[in-house]
């Protein structure tokens, strides 16, 4: 029976594991795992016994896959990592998603430069998949200021949506065979042509599985007061989409910003869903006030969660992976910040406590009930 | 722990010929080699030396160099005292008794 709250939190200087009984009243914190290099993504992969996983980007000697099977007590590297194959001629810079497959040890991770990888054995082995990583538009795509990464990765059924920056949204309907750009409404505020076919930086996308064909998409905003050619592009950051990523709409309107990292849909609710609107430019939260921002309508309109969070003076960032929900029935929203808090909203965000405020920035939070 | 000359190394040297070297192995990285703090190999160059390592401590390669070959950007590879990109790179000649040495770049943040 779940009955463990267990977040991953993979920050500059490792992965920390924290727990709690379901009440969520007081975490306890291990860590940091690995040999303190950034850590960008992790997975919390719970089908059968849990198995925790954590990318390790070595900047010396290269990527390792970190892997736990007792929780999060101690973690060891995997057999192998993601790697092209030695004709390829890229080399792998950084893992940027780790998701589970459709077999039962099969995972999947998205590296850089914007790749894709398949594991049917939980790590130890990898090949790479030729359908996105080779795609004719592969080469063309031009990292952002992350990098060219590819961050999300979204199963759904025989379908796979992915998310790079800046290479837009892809989709397979066969399992990962083939892949299309599918980019309708998905703008691109620094391109001479703002509806490009590909080459979007899109920043997050999540979906619901009470919601077949609703996609969210976190999109790279911040262009309404552009003077450039084609004029303004406003509402572009924050989008829909209601046929499985074939057009998208905005569902900007409402917020104090459409730039931002994260998306997270409530896992009850496929018409509830979180952002957290930044200044374009700093990328810290506008006025200085940090808030989440809530739609209980699919996006039509935006409320603002703020209650226990800083009023003012506060300039951290909230990275793309750094935001999650936990499954409880009433659930709770996880942030990680740049500056090295972590942040609780109890009732669904209504209510902020920092669990922790002195880690090191932080890249990713994952959560699961286990 | 200085690695024995086992068989390998002897038919390695009586295939090719080339003088025996030493790679001296940094802590960071004695996991991926069994421990071993020196490994003593054949190598002409330091790219056979790479390739030495490639094939027989294949773990160890992969933390040195990344899939294309080249040398991890944040590594630098000393013979004797003189860093590689001081010399001819990869390409440096290799002579008896010279030590191969790769260390992590310094680094701060």
């Amino acid at each position: 029976m779940a009955d463990r709250v267990l977040l991953t939190i993979g920050t500059k200087k490792g992965v920390f594991v924290a727990d709690a009984a379901k009440a969520r009243r007081a975490f306890t914190l291990r860590g940091p795992f690995g040999p303190g290099v950034p850590v960008y993504s992790t997975l919390i992969d719970a089908r059968g016994t849990p198995r925790l996983y954590a990318s390790c980007c070595n900047p010396f000697f290269g990527m390792k896959v970190l892997r736990s099977t007792d929780m999060g007590k101690s973690f060891t590297e995997t057999k192998s990592a993601p790697a092209f194959p030695k004709e390829d001629g890229r080399a792998l810079v950084n893992i940027w998603s780790l998701e589970a497959g459709g077999g039962k040890k099969d995972l999947l991770c998205g590296v850089e430069p914007a790749s894709l990888f398949r594991s049917p054995d939980g790590g130890d082995s990898w090949e790479m998949v030729p359908g996105i990583s080779n795609h004719e538009h592969a080469r063309q795509w031009q990292p952002g200021g992350g990098g060219l990464c590819m961050h999300t990765i979204i199963r759904d059924g025989n379908r796979v949506h992915l998310g790079i920056s800046t290479g837009g949204h892809y989709v397979s309907e066969d399992g990962g065979s083939t892949f299309t750009a599918s980019n309708k409404g998905v703008g691109a505020g620094f391109a001479p042509d703002p509806y490009p076919e590909f080459g979007q930086c899109v920043h997050k996308m999540a979906r619901h599985d009470d919601a077949p064909g609703r996609l969210y998409m976190q999109n790279h905003g911040g262009w309404s007061e552009w003077t450039g050619p084609g004029g303004p592009r406003p509402g572009i950051g924050v989008l829909r989409s209601d046929d499985y990523g074939r057009s998208w709409r905005s569902i900007a309107k409402g917020l104090p910003s459409d730039f931002g990292f994260p998306i997270v849909v409530h896992p009850h609710d496929a018409d509830t869903v979180y952002v957290m609107p930044l200044e374009p430019s700093t990328r810290t939260c506008p006025g200085a006030a940090p808030a989440v921002w809530r739609s209980e309508n699919g996006g039509d309109s935006w409320s603002r969660l703020a209650r226990g969070l800083p009023k003012k003076q506060t300039y951290f960032t909230v990275q793309r992976d750094a935001m999650d929900v936990d499954r409880l029935k009433t659930p709770a929203l996880y942030f990680g910040t740049t500056t090295g808090q972590l942040w609780i909203g109890r009732e669904g965000g209504e209510q902020w406590d920092c669990l922790f405020d002195s880690l090191p920035p932080i890249h990713n939070v994952k959560v699961a009930v286990v | 722990m200085r690695l024995p000359t086992a068989g390998d190394t002897l038919a390695r040297h009586l295939m090719v010929g080339a003088p025996t070297i030493t790679i001296h192995v940094p802590g960071l990285l004695r996991d991926s080699c069994a421990g071993w703090t020196e490994l003593s190999i054949p190598a002409r160059t330091v790219r056979a030396a790479l390739e030495d390592l490639e094939q027989h401590h294949s773990a160890l390669y992969r933390n040195v160099c990344d899939e294309t070959g080249a040398v991890r950007r944040h590594l630098n590879v000393f013979v004797n005292a003189d860093n590689v990109r001081d010399l001819d790179g990869v390409d440096t000649t290799l002579t008896a008794g010279d030590v191969v040495t790769i260390l992590p770049a310094v680094s701060g943040g």
